[in-house]
């Protein structure tokens, strides 16, 4: 489980984040929405322990892996797909050269990238950025993958598809995740629970758990899903 | 190349050429405007004093330039470790920009001896900046993402100078580099007009200054041009290597 208590941050006279209580079970898929500017994703880097709150903790499991997945996929411009994704088990301690090729090698594959491994990032769509920032997070086998509006520079095709392979590859691996968006229907679609926090100083106002089993195409077009998807925007925009 | 790009630049040269030939004949005096003619066959019965002097400056330019990007690259990666280090320091690396060389390089030879090593050094204090500022640069404009990114897996300062920093600022270093190496020969140059009014033989410089003394203008200009020349050919070299070593990744070397 990881623990959010009491995180509040300030950023000199900007009060981003005010007294945010969360908790996470492992293997839940969590989404936080909001407007704009609204803190989440200062809360996101808080929980990956890249910022330090100004007041509160954050409390994960002890040698927990986590990984980082950042809106601009943040590649490597001059590695190739291969050892761009081979690029955090150079980081970490512990992966013999094998290991890290063939484990690069099959996450590629996992995300339909094989054939790409001599290519630049500089020759990838944003959705094969996307996909092998995705796998360059994979290989390490994650407890947790934090995912910072990941899908906010794809079209509206691409980004489909990419939610309904970002839902499998949660399903197959069982990490436990935690995304920040501002698309609410993307949010629904994927999350075991939405978060709803408010504009600035942000603070959690609202949590909607959603229980569908089954997450594909025709989820989209359920009346129950429009009905919770309506829900949050309303509960978004009231606090506008 | 294709013609269409060769030649406007070729077109011009000619022209150059032509209003270059008119004065000359107009003039009338081969000490003050030898044409174009007088000075290639200037070039063609001193080919072996021109080569002399292209191999000693060449070699002169090179030391100092390698020696610009040792010096340079590393004291831009130390001040991109610490900020106060950069504040202590980058303002005396400004000052080797702005003190007028020219002026400084007697006291140089003074100091270091009318040889070689006057010339180095004067090179390498020439093409020293452009190497620091674009090196300091390149090191500290990391997207923060990707500092984030290794800050996430627990990278040490090693690490992630050189997988992250360092690869990230090779476009700027490359930049820098271009600029120094033309800068480096003109250095070069400017040292070997101090140290050489006296004998035949030496670097371009030295020729140019022994020729003037001897009236020989069309062997002037003949060195004048092959030192730019070399410089053009030099900077040129740099550049290619430096699209090499970009073409894959980077956009400055694309759609070329």
């Amino acid at each position: 489980m990881i623990s959010v208590s009491g995180v509040t941050k300030h950023f000199d006279e900007v009060h981003a984040l005010d007294h945010s209580d969360l908790d996470i079970a492992t293997g839940e898929f969590v989404t936080i929405v909001g407007p704009s500017g609204c803190g989440k994703s200062t809360l996101l880097r808080i929980i990956a322990g890249l910022i330090n709150p100004t007041e509160g903790s954050v409390n994960k499991p002890d040698d927990s892996m986590g990984a980082f997945v950042f809106q601009d996929a943040a590649l490597l411009p001059w590695r190739n797909v291969q050892k761009n994704a081979e690029l955090l088990m150079e980081l970490e301690d512990g992966f013999s050269k094998h290991e890290r090729v063939s484990r690069a090698c099959s996450a590629l594959q996992q995300v339909g990238l094989e054939g790409f491994e001599e290519s630049y990032p500089h020759q990838l769509s944003g959705g094969m950025k996307m996909r092998l920032s995705l796998a360059r997070s994979l290989v390490l086998n994650p407890d947790y993958l934090l995912l910072d509006e990941p899908l906010s520079a794809v079209d509206e095709l691409t980004r489909e598809l990419l939610q309904e392979e970002i839902h499998t590859l949660w399903k197959k691996e069982k990490f436990t995740a935690i995304l920040v968006t501002h698309n609410v229907s993307e949010a629904v679609f994927l999350s075991n629970r939405v978060i709803v926090m408010s504009p600035r100083p942000g603070h959690i106002i609202h949590m909607v758990d959603v229980p569908f089993k089954k997450r594909d195409q025709t989820l989209r077009s359920n009346p129950k899903f429009t009905k919770i998807v309506n829900e949050i925007s309303g509960k978004l925009r009231t606090w506008k | 190349m294709e013609i269409k790009n060769i030649a406007p630049p070729l077109l011009v040269l000619m022209l150059f050429l032509a209003i270059w030939s008119f004065a000359a004949h107009l003039y009338d005096m081969v000490f003050l405007l030898p044409g174009p003619m007088t000075v290639a066959l200037a070039f063609v019965s001193d080919f072996e004093i021109i080569l002399e002097g292209v191999t000693i400056t060449l070699r002169e330019a090179l030391t100092g330039y390698i020696l610009a990007i040792i010096i340079g690259i590393t004291s831009a990666a130390i001040m991109s470790q610490s900020k106060i280090l950069e504040r202590s320091f980058y303002p005396y690396a400004i000052l080797l920009q702005t003190v007028p060389v020219v002026a400084v390089a007697p006291l140089i030879v003074l100091w270091f001896g009318f040889d070689e090593k006057s010339v180095i050094i004067i090179s390498l204090i020439i093409s020293l900046f452009p190497i620091i500022n674009n090196t300091l640069l390149g090191l500290k404009s990391t997207s923060n993402n990707l500092v984030e990114l290794f800050q996430m897996h627990n990278s040490s300062r090693l690490v992630n100078f050189f997988k992250l920093r360092l690869p990230a600022a090779i476009p700027n270093i490359i930049a820098g580099l271009r600029i120094s190496a033309g800068l480096s020969i003109i250095g070069a140059i400017v040292g070997e007009f101090i140290i050489g009014s006296g004998s035949e033989g030496g670097g371009l410089g030295v020729q140019v200054i022994y020729a003037q003394g001897n009236l020989e203008t069309p062997l002037v200009m003949a060195l004048i041009l092959t030192a730019t020349f070399m410089g053009f050919a030099f900077f040129m070299t740099v550049s290619t290597i430096g699209h090499q070593l970009l073409k894959h990744w980077h956009e400055s070397a694309q759609n070329e």
